[in-house]
């Protein structure tokens, strides 16, 4: 590198207005221009910095900075058109390498330019509110080279095919396709978006719309929702790979629009292969996948769980009202608990435990199971069933999971007395035939329905337990007491406090003296420590062992209700009797005493009687014989049991009136609390008031509420506004 | 008392209400909205003819001598009246107080005047707030003595007998309803109830409300009407 030497001398300040040279501009920018011409040949290493610098620092000072940027835009200008050329020039594959090169090689000559030029960027253009050099190369880049009209669009459909290519599966150059976004996101966001990234969203679009289109017609939802995901999964990786991490938003909205939220109802109720289907065969893959894409899609979520929820409530309605079912109680609540096992399961597996989901379901329930008036009488059937003795599960912690089960169902029952009710029956048997399997499981139960429902719910169910603890204490008190007992036979007694126990009308029975005696002698005892109570002997209720010895010899004890004792002790002292005889000296209706004989006599295995004629009604005038050729495998023999069984309509209909009339004083009593405190309130609040406050137990009938409110009219608890007669006052 | 025939009980009232001066004492008497002038010993009289000869009342027999004497029907809605005036207590009956202050409040002491006054009694009944008073005065005197409801027979002897002067087209189902469903006493709130409901709701209720804290009773004859078509159901 030569320099110009001035001649020798100090270097001195100037002290006078130094002449320009008029050359000075000229001569200068040939050099600058030069320069930068071997810069683009990429033989910037023949150059001196310092002296490039130098000379446009000059440049500028001696005001020439205007000049100098147009010179600087034309010179680039120049050179990147002659890239374009070479560019357009590209064939095929290559036109994208070509562009990056020329890219490449243009940034470093930018940036070497740019260190050159400092000074000016420094003050000329910010004073001049010019643009900076570096960014005057993009904006000529550009303009210039991507803008240009052979180009621009080969440039968009190059970029389009290849990403379609690679859809279709073709594997592509992905670090060129990197680099050539990179470049547009250089030349500014605004370049990005709208050269490439909106087209980009277009064709997309298309392609996703054709795409689904096509899958929809020949794939199943499971399969279709599948190759969603998969694509969805595809477009994430490509963005990430080689596109501004921008576009993944916009990307994955379009996938899902075009492939989910535009399919959305047909693939949900897509014929066996839908929402449906997956929910009856358990395939949890298949609805999680559901559950995840759907949440991307506006009201996705809403629309399944309105079509799960039709579902559940059309199948739970079948289930409860398809007469075949009802034959089996037990059976019928075990398919009901299924039913819920399942959902649960699947809400908790494929939905992550979707809190709206769950109550979906639960209103679901609720819904069907109240439409079958007779499921609190079968879920406390069910119940029986599993704390009687002998049951499968006799690990309590299996029965416990069981029990907590039941109760979820028992939530949704809408009719909770009418369960209560049937629940009290069905333990009174339990308990008095002492079928109950474990004392733990019960109170467990107890207190299970307690913190569901209160205290006044189970008082009366607690009164019974206390009962039998109590008879027991008091039967041992009783044998402690009386010595004098003999040869009576042994007694057992429970004393039931009427009011915990369901009534039971009671019919009369003559006991046999035997059992007179021992009885009267405990009456005594137990009157003797609770004076003012009256005892009265429930003979439907009982039972009896009996030692029985036949002729043959063959010894038995039989397991035997109390009337049936009754009508076997006869035959100690009589060989053949009359039904006449035997209902005059028992004093047993005939209804009761016929079933009682028909027990004894004409069942295979246990008939301990004979009765002539061997018909099977019974008359007058049959005989009645001990059957001496009695015999039996087992020495115990149980003869008639007092088994729980689902009632039978006349019953029914009795439980239900009962549960009506209680319900009655209730509603009475809501009334006139929130008279009470209100004092004065319009009918239709009374109505909401009172359902709000019975709702635990059951739901009031508004005609009922009504006709106790004219009730309590009548009774003058309360009385008609004289102006506005729909509110009514409370009287004091 | 001679100059305005007054009885003592008034003439002492109006003189009190003045201050003990006759002359405004007379304006008093005059500007009040007394009725006309009774006579006691007149009325006393004519309670004698009527009433029971062991007892201090007028019974069965005397109110058809009454009726008789007046040449109307004992069934004649117009005896309702008086005894609404009479506020007996119970029908067929009168005591003497309600016997004397009835008359009294109607402004008459002898048959003759009575029978005069009938028309005008008659027309009280067109009168809307006095024909609400009567109409709930009913339940209580035609219902048996103890009883706290009407027995179905008489309330709708009753209500044919009132709804033949305020015209109810549905009477005569109201009335055959209560006979085909009902059968039973008629409770006080349902009686006065019915009265709102004749007044405010259309026969071909259009404008009633289930809503409206009617009486079930009211709200079954609805249902009864909607199932026999007589009306259309609204909704």
């Amino acid at each position: 590198m030569s320099s110009q030497r001035k001649p020798a001398s100090r270097i001195e300040p100037f002290r006078h207005r130094v002449e320009t040279d008029p050359k000075f501009f000229e001569k200068a920018w040939r050099k600058l221009d030069d320069a930068i011409g071997e810069i683009y040949n990429h033989n910037a290493s023949g150059l001196s910095f310092e002296e490039l610098y130098r000379t446009a620092y000059n440049m500028v000072l001696h005001k020439h900075g205007p000049k100098l940027y147009d010179k600087l835009t034309e010179n680039m200008k120049e050179h990147l058109q002659e890239m374009r050329t070479s560019i357009e020039a590209a064939q095929g594959g290559s036109f994208l390498e070509e562009l990056q090169r020329n890219w490449d090689d243009h940034n470093k000559a930018l940036q070497m330019i740019r260190d050159i030029l400092m000074y000016m960027d420094r003050t000329f253009i910010l004073t001049n509110k010019k643009t900076p050099v570096f960014d005057l190369g993009l904006e000529l880049w550009r303009d210039i080279i991507v803008r240009s009209d052979k180009i621009h669009g080969r440039l968009l459909d190059t970029l389009l095919d290849l990403i379609h290519r690679e859809r279709m599966g073709e594997v592509i150059n992905r670090s060129l396709m990197r680099s050539t976004t990179k470049m547009l996101m250089d030349l500014g966001s605004s370049v990005y978006q709208d050269d490439f990234e909106r087209p980009f969203l277009e064709v997309s679009a298309s392609f996703y719309s054709g795409e689904s289109q096509r899958f929809i017609e020949c794939c199943t939802c499971g399969e279709y929702l599948k190759k969603a995901q998969q694509r969805l999964d595809e477009e994430v990786e490509r963005v990430s790979q080689y596109m501004d991490a921008k576009t993944d938003d916009k990307i994955t909205a379009v996938v899902v629009k075009e492939m989910l939220a535009n399919h959305m109802q047909r693939l949900i109720l897509m014929e066996n292969s839908g929402l449906v289907n997956m929910l009856v065969e358990d395939r949890l893959e298949d609805l999680t996948r559901m559950y995840n894409l759907f949440q991307r899609v506006h009201d996705g979520h809403s629309t399944i769980k309105s079509v799960m929820t039709s579902h559940v409530k059309e199948t739970g309605r079948n289930m409860v009202t398809d007469p075949e079912r009802l034959k089996d109680p037990v059976d019928f609540v075990q398919k009901l608990l299924n039913e819920k096992d399942k959902y649960d399961s699947i809400v908790t597996t494929s939905f992550s435990n979707d809190k709206s989901f769950q109550n979906a379901l639960n209103s679901s329930f609720e819904n069907f199971i109240n439409l079958n008036n007779r499921c609190p009488e079968f879920i406390s059937l069910y119940v029986d069933d599993k704390l009687r003795k002998g049951m499968k599960e006799a690990n309590e912690e299996d029965v416990e999971t069981v029990l907590d089960k039941v109760m979820m169902l028992f939530r949704y029952l809408e009719e909770k007395d009418l369960f209560e009710k049937y629940y009290k029956q069905h333990l009174a048997k339990r308990l008095l035939s002492g079928k109950t399997a474990s004392d733990d499981s019960e109170r467990s139960m107890l207190v299970k329905l307690k913190t569901e429902c209160g205290y006044q719910f189970t008082s009366k169910l607690e009164g019974m337990f206390t009962d039998l603890k109590t008879s027991h204490d008091t039967t041992q008190g009783f044998y402690a007491a009386s010595s004098d007992l003999g040869d009576a036979p042994t007694i057992s007694v429970q004393i039931l406090t009427t009011g915990s126990w369901p009534t039971q009308p009671c019919s009369p029975c003559n006991l046999p003296p035997e059992i007179l005696g021992v009885s009267e002698m405990f009456r005594g005892y137990y009157l003797g420590t609770h004076n003012g109570r009256r005892l009265t002997w429930q003979t439907n209720m009982g039972t009896a062992d009996i030692k029985a010895i036949f002729v043959n010899g063959s010894k038995h004890e039989l397991n035997v209700s109390t009337h049936q004792m009754c009508v076997l002790m006869l035959f100690n002292s009589a060989d053949c009797l009359t039904y006449r005889d035997i209902e005059q000296t028992t004093a047993i209706p005939s209804v009761e005493l016929k079933r009682c004989l028909q027990s004894l006599a004409l069942v295979k295995g246990k008939n301990v009687l004979r009765k002539e004629p061997m018909s099977r009604d019974i008359s007058d005038d049959d005989n009645f014989y001990v059957n001496d050729k009695f015999t039996s495998k087992l020495f115990k023999v149980k003869i008639g049991t007092v088994a729980t069984q689902k009632e039978s309509e006349p019953e029914k209909l009795e439980t239900r009136q009962r549960v009506e009339e209680d319900r009655k004083p209730q509603i009475e009593a809501a009334i006139v609390r929130i008279m009470k405190s209100r004092r004065v309130l319009d009918h239709n609040s009374i109505v909401t008031e009172v359902t709000k406050q019975l709702q635990p137990r059951f739901m009031p009938n508004p005609v009922v509420i009504k006709k106790r409110i004219e009730s309590l009219i009548e009774r003058e608890f309360l009385e008609r506004d004289k102006i506005d007669r729909k509110l009514y006052r409370y009287l004091a | 008392m001679v100059i305005t025939g007054a009885s003592e009980k008034v003439a002492l009232q109006s003189l009190k209400a003045s201050d003990w001066h006759l002359e405004g004492a007379f304006d008093v008497f005059y500007s009040q909205p007394q009725v006309a002038v009774t006579n006691c010993r007149h009325l006393e009289e004519l309670y004698n003819r009527y009433k029971e000869q062991d007892a201090d009342m007028i019974m069965v027999e005397g109110i058809s001598q009454l009726c008789e004497d007046l040449q109307v029907d004992p069934q004649d809605i117009v005896m309702l009246v008086i005894s609404w005036h009479m506020k007996a207590s119970t029908m067929c009956e009168f005591s003497h107080e309600e016997f004397i202050g009835g008359l009294q409040s109607i402004g008459v002491d002898s048959i003759e005047k009575l029978c005069e006054k009938l028309p005008s009694l008659r027309a009280e009944l067109k009168d809307d707030q006095k024909f609400r008073e009567i109409y709930n005065f009913a339940f209580t005197w035609a219902k048996e003595k103890g009883q706290k409801s009407l027995s179905l027979e008489t309330a709708i002897g009753m209500w044919q007998l009132l709804f033949a002067e305020r015209h109810w087209p549905l009477i005569d189902y109201w009335c055959q309803f209560l006979q085909v469903r009902h059968n039973k006493a008629i409770s006080r709130d349902t009686w006065s109830q019915l009265l709102e409901f004749v007044k405010t709701i259309d026969p071909q209720l259009t404008n009633y409300d289930e809503e409206g804290a009617w009486p079930y009773l009211i709200d079954e004859f609805v249902e009864y009407l909607i199932e026999n078509g007589v009306v259309q159901r609204s909704k």
